[in-house]
């Protein structure tokens, strides 16, 4: 019997901390990269208000979002990173407009990629890697023999 | 041994050499299919050029004139669309960038006000093997007529003013020429996407409010503070007409309305809302 009432209160207590957590937050969290977008007209008066579209690089006929700028001409977006290209924002107003191409992504990676070194730099600079390996290899095999 | 383990080093080096030079050369096939693959993926692009509205449906003057247009020739030539990469700046300016364009050869005069108020923009012409793909650039220029209606002028804009009962035909004549280049067209749809075997348009659009200004603008709006009106060419009609080029327009009224209008003749050039680059040629 004493031993069914300690099991009865281990149980109650392991249960009484699921009860404390039943109106918890489970918070995750993700980092993205926004794109604010900033439209002034040439005397430097904001196009407020103004009218945004927003086309992703995968379909330039089509608008990924539309939005619209607020007072101080600003609009906030966030790409799809799995859109790598160029994204292509459309800001109008009452017959003024324009349109700005926000790189995202896959240039990253393109300018990352571009470092300088030519294909038979690369073969060369690899080759020479490996042949000091090999090398290498001999020397400490050439020791023991 | 030692014969032996080098030539094994050898061979190993050669193999990854070859490695690396196959799949390089692979790579190199491989773009040069994509290339050939993109060159016969072509569609018909359309060139457009769009008086808007104003042109074809008359509107009011910043200065309260009822305008109305009869013929609105612009003589257009080297009218070439791009497949611009990077993007085309136009506040940048420069040469545009691109591998691929479609060009229409020939010089055109086009009257922006020919058919009705509901009629469509004009058809300036077409290329029907064009590399499919976003031309989102396109360069023209407007240079002196050399025959047809608008002969000896880059543009020639007749039509009709009224206001309080009062009537003035005008002709207003430009001979300066002008090369445009423009962006991405900026409007309620998108231009310029030429589908594999589809047909796509590009625009050349003429915003004729700049001489003029806008009553439904308001009159503190950059658009109508830059304008010079219709005011300066009521001023000096006879006998209800004025027909006037700029080289005799000079002399006939004030250097500050002739100045505005200098100054805003060139910015008639636009793809669709978005200014272009321009230059006087």
């Amino acid at each position: 019997m004493k031993k069914i009432f300690i099991i009865f209160i281990t149980v109650l207590l392991m249960l009484w901390p699921v009860a404390a957590f039943a109106h918890g937050v489970d918070i995750n969290y993700q980092t993205k990269t926004a794109v604010e977008i900033v439209a002034k007209f040439d005397t430097g008066q904001p196009v407020s208000g103004a009218q945004v579209i927003v086309y992703a690089p995968d379909n330039p006929t089509e608008p990924w979002v539309t939005g619209k700028a607020d007072e101080n001409g600003r609009y906030i977006f966030t790409p799809d990173p799995s859109k790598p290209g160029t994204w292509d924002v459309q800001v109008r107003l009452a017959g003024h407009g324009g349109v700005v191409h926000v790189p995202v992504g896959g240039d990253n990676t393109a300018a990352s990629g571009s470092t300088g070194y030519g294909t038979i730099q690369i073969v060369v600079m690899s080759a020479c890697v490996i042949w000091g390996f090999i090398g290498t290899a001999l020397y400490f095999g050439r020791r023991k023999s | 041994m030692k014969k032996t383990v080098n030539l094994a080093a050898g061979i190993v080096l050669l193999l990854f050499l070859l490695a690396i030079s196959g799949c390089n050369s692979g790579a190199s096939d491989e773009t040069g299919q994509q290339a050939q693959q993109s060159a016969q993926k072509t569609g018909t692009l359309q060139f457009i050029a769009n008086g808007e509205d104003f042109v074809r449906q008359g509107f009011v003057s910043k200065d309260g004139w009822a305008i109305t247009f009869d013929h609105v020739y612009v003589n257009l030539s080297d009218i070439t669309a791009y497949q611009a990469d990077p993007p085309y700046d136009a506040h940048a300016g420069g040469a545009v960038q691109a591998q691929n364009k479609a060009a229409l050869a020939g010089t055109y005069t086009v009257d922006l006000a020919l058919g009705d108020e509901n009629a469509d923009p004009i058809l300036v012409g077409e290329v029907t093997d064009a590399v499919s793909g976003h031309y989102n650039a396109i360069s023209w220029k407007m240079i002196r007529a050399t025959e047809g209606p608008a002969e000896g002028y880059s543009m020639m804009i007749k039509g009709m003013a009224e206001k309080d009962g009062q009537t003035v035909d005008f002709t207003i004549k430009d001979e300066q020429e002008y090369l445009y280049t423009g962006g991405d067209y900026v409007g309620d749809e998108r231009k310029g996407v030429l589908q594999e075997g589809g047909t796509a348009n590009v625009e050349m659009t003429f915003h004729f409010d700049h001489i003029f200004g806008d009553a439904e603008t308001p009159l503190e709006d950059e658009l109508n503070t830059g304008a010079p009106g219709f005011k300066p060419f009521a001023s000096i009609a006879k006998n209800g007409r004025v027909d006037v080029d700029m080289a005799t327009l000079e002399s006939m009224i004030t250097q500050e309305d002739y100045q505005k209008l200098q100054a805003m003749l060139p910015t008639l050039g636009h793809v669709g809302e978005g200014h272009c680059n321009v230059e006087k040629l």
